[in-house]
């Protein structure tokens, strides 16, 4: 019975050529240092599932916006693990990502013929680094609006377009209800778009090429 | 890279590959281990450190020093050497050479080998950068200053009771201790101006949260009243000015019910028939209902604070006469219960009824009289033992 289900559904699937080209490979032995990656992708998973629970009563206005996070820590049940897993998964992913990229450089894994690789995995560290800074204003309180005020203001110190940037990362000449609007749609919709794209890149040319190798000694 | 180094490079690879492990099983159960791990350590830091909470923005609070995450803390530490006429070179110019410099790292080393020792000077550059950034942010973490605690209040209860505190140190002086205003007498610029209730079902059914707030934060400048909030250059900030409101509507909106514990945590508790009154459970309650408005410093109260157990006793230009412990002919007690203090050389009042606008419940007058009668006692234990006394005798 499971047999045929299982035929039927490969038939039309290709589930035994999935398990042959991405499970069942031979790759080089390799130490703990290279679980980071996979690591780094899970934080970004939980990170996600985290982040859309929080969406459900999350308001991104400034009047609503802290009390709907009092009422995540206080009123909803398990409100506070949900949200605490998001902030301080963020902190880890940072570290885990940062260190993966340490490895990659030790072993000089980013080296032919994984250029690329190393190219969408600098793109994902930005994209992680832009999702912090984002996600850091959203809670509304004291610390998120100074560390944006003065982070904006970084950046608009950017010779010639610098007022620009400040007014589009803004919108408008202060921090408003505009920014937190901003800011909320790039952290759930436009950085994710862009990191989840990357990341099958990514993934797609780990498989692709193979993980790479602990370099000996001659190489 | 020459294409017979690449040639040898696949065959390496390959060579390495077929010494080595199937990535199912054996890859995938190391990563599965090691993400397991990280998430048993996530739910540890949500559940044993969880979130600080944090004070509401407030645009009007200045004071506030900003850091960023842990994350960009060096680059706001390395910002701080780059002087400021040329400081978009540390703004702009050196981070984006830093982000292309990383992008084009394959680029940038040509180095065909792979091996550390093989490539010193990499390795070295990276690790110098790397022990930068721990170093800035480190540097970041000691002398960022710290930031001054402000009491947040996160529960409907919290808010009540920090609200009341403020309301009795802002507003009882000229509204009284329920809101019910009436004419305003010891404070200077406001003698005798008669003020509306605010307490009432009129206002409380008509204004809005957020009007009440805006009539606290700016005042009713035209009116006399002062601004409180940060923005108009009173003292409130903004989660301060929200707490107060949350006390006044709870207090006094008969729509809304008072939550028990609430109410249990700022009432003032009844004596019984010969039970001795405390400063911990009683005085310092009614004080800061009724007295601590005007008998804080800064005020024209003959330097009288009421604050403390010990202002209560020691301070003020008649400390000597004002608590004198069994004697109902002290000041306060005279005070309280409508009568003024003369001097005794020019016959000239030196002090008027407390509260001035309107004397305190009886009940209140008879803790304090019970109070001094039984030598003041400061907490809750001492007055319980005299209470026994006073009962064996």
């Amino acid at each position: 019975m499971t047999q045929s289900i299982f035929s039927w559904l490969d038939e039309r699937l290709g589930l035994t050529a999935i398990y042959n080209t991405v499970l069942d490979r031979k790759v080089p032995k390799v130490n703990w240092w290279f679980t980071l990656g996979s690591a780094s992708l899970f934080l970004g998973l939980l990170q996600g599932i985290t982040g859309m629970l929080l969406s459900v009563y999350y308001v991104p206005t400034p009047d609503h916006a802290y009390d709907s996070i009092t009422f995540i820590m206080n009123g909803v049940q398990f409100g506070w693990l949900i949200r605490g897993l998001h902030h301080w998964g963020a902190s880890l992913l940072i570290l885990t990502a940062f260190i993966h990229l340490l490895r990659v450089f030790f072993y000089g894994a980013y080296k032919y013929p994984r250029e690329f690789t190393w190219f969408t995995g600098v793109i994902l560290l930005f994209g992680a680094l832009g999702m912090g800074f984002t996600g850091y204003l959203l809670p509304w309180n004291q610390r998120s609006y100074w560390a944006t005020t003065v982070g904006t203001e970084i950046a608009g110190t950017v010779p010639v377009v610098g007022d620009f940037i400040l007014r589009v990362l803004r919108g408008g000449t202060d921090l408003s209800a505009v920014t937190l609007s901003r800011f909320f749609s790039l952290h759930i919709w436009i950085f994710p778009a862009v990191i989840i794209a990357t990341v099958i890149t990514h993934l797609y040319l780990v498989i692709r090429l193979g993980i790479s190798n602990i370099p000996d000694k001659d190489s | 890279m020459k294409e017979e180094q690449k040639q040898e490079y696949k065959r390496k690879y390959e060579q390495a590959k077929q010494d080595g492990v199937k990535f199912w099983p054996d890859i995938i159960y190391k990563d599965l281990l090691m993400s397991f791990g990280l998430f048993i350590l996530l739910v540890g830091l949500a559940t044993f450190l969880g979130v600080t909470p944090q004070p509401k923005a407030d645009p009007s609070d200045t004071s506030y020093i900003p850091r960023p995450e842990w994350y960009f803390l060096f680059l706001f530490e390395f910002l701080k050497f780059i002087p400021g006429k040329i400081e978009w070179v540390g703004t702009f110019l050196i981070p984006v050479l830093a982000v292309l410099a990383l992008f084009a790292l394959p680029f940038l080393d040509k180095n065909p080998l792979r091996y550390w020792k093989n490539r010193l000077a990499g390795i070295s550059i990276m690790g110098v950068i790397v022990l930068g950034m721990v170093g800035l942010t480190i540097r970041s973490v000691i002398t960022t200053p710290k930031q001054e605690e402000v009491p947040i209040a996160d529960t409907i209860q919290e808010q009540i009771i920090l609200g009341q505190e403020f309301y009795s140190v802002y507003c009882v002086e000229c509204h009284g201790p329920d809101g019910e205003g009436g004419e305003i007498a010891g404070v200077e610029g406001l003698e005798g101006v008669v003020l509306k209730s605010i307490s009432s079902r009129d206002e409380m059914y008509t204004r809005s949260d957020e009007t009440l707030e805006a009539i606290v934060a700016y005042g009713q400048q035209d009116l006399g009243m002062p601004p409180n909030g940060l923005a108009y250059g009173g003292e409130l900030k903004k989660a301060e000015l929200e707490a107060l409101v949350t006390f006044m509507r709870y207090t006094w909106d008969d729509r809304v019910d008072i939550p028990e514990d609430a109410a249990a945590a700022r009432a003032i508790p009844e004596i019984k028939e010969g039970e001795v009154p405390s400063y911990e459970v009683h005085i310092s309650r009614i004080a800061q209902r009724y007295c601590i408005s005007c008998h804080r410093p800064g005020k024209e109260n003959n330097e009288y604070l009421m604050g403390t157990y010990q202002e209560i006793l020691t301070t003020g230009d008649n400390a000597d006469n004002n608590m004198i412990a069994g004697n109902l002919d002290s000041y306060l007690i005279q005070c309280i219960t409508g009568e003024s203090i003369f001097d005794p050389e020019t016959g000239e009042e030196i002090i008027q009824q407390m509260p001035p606008t309107k004397l305190m419940r009886e009940q209140y007058i008879k803790i304090f009289e019970a109070w001094v009668l039984n030598g003041m006692p400061e907490t809750a234990v001492e007055a319980e033992l005299l209470t026994s006394e006073g009962q064996t005798e």
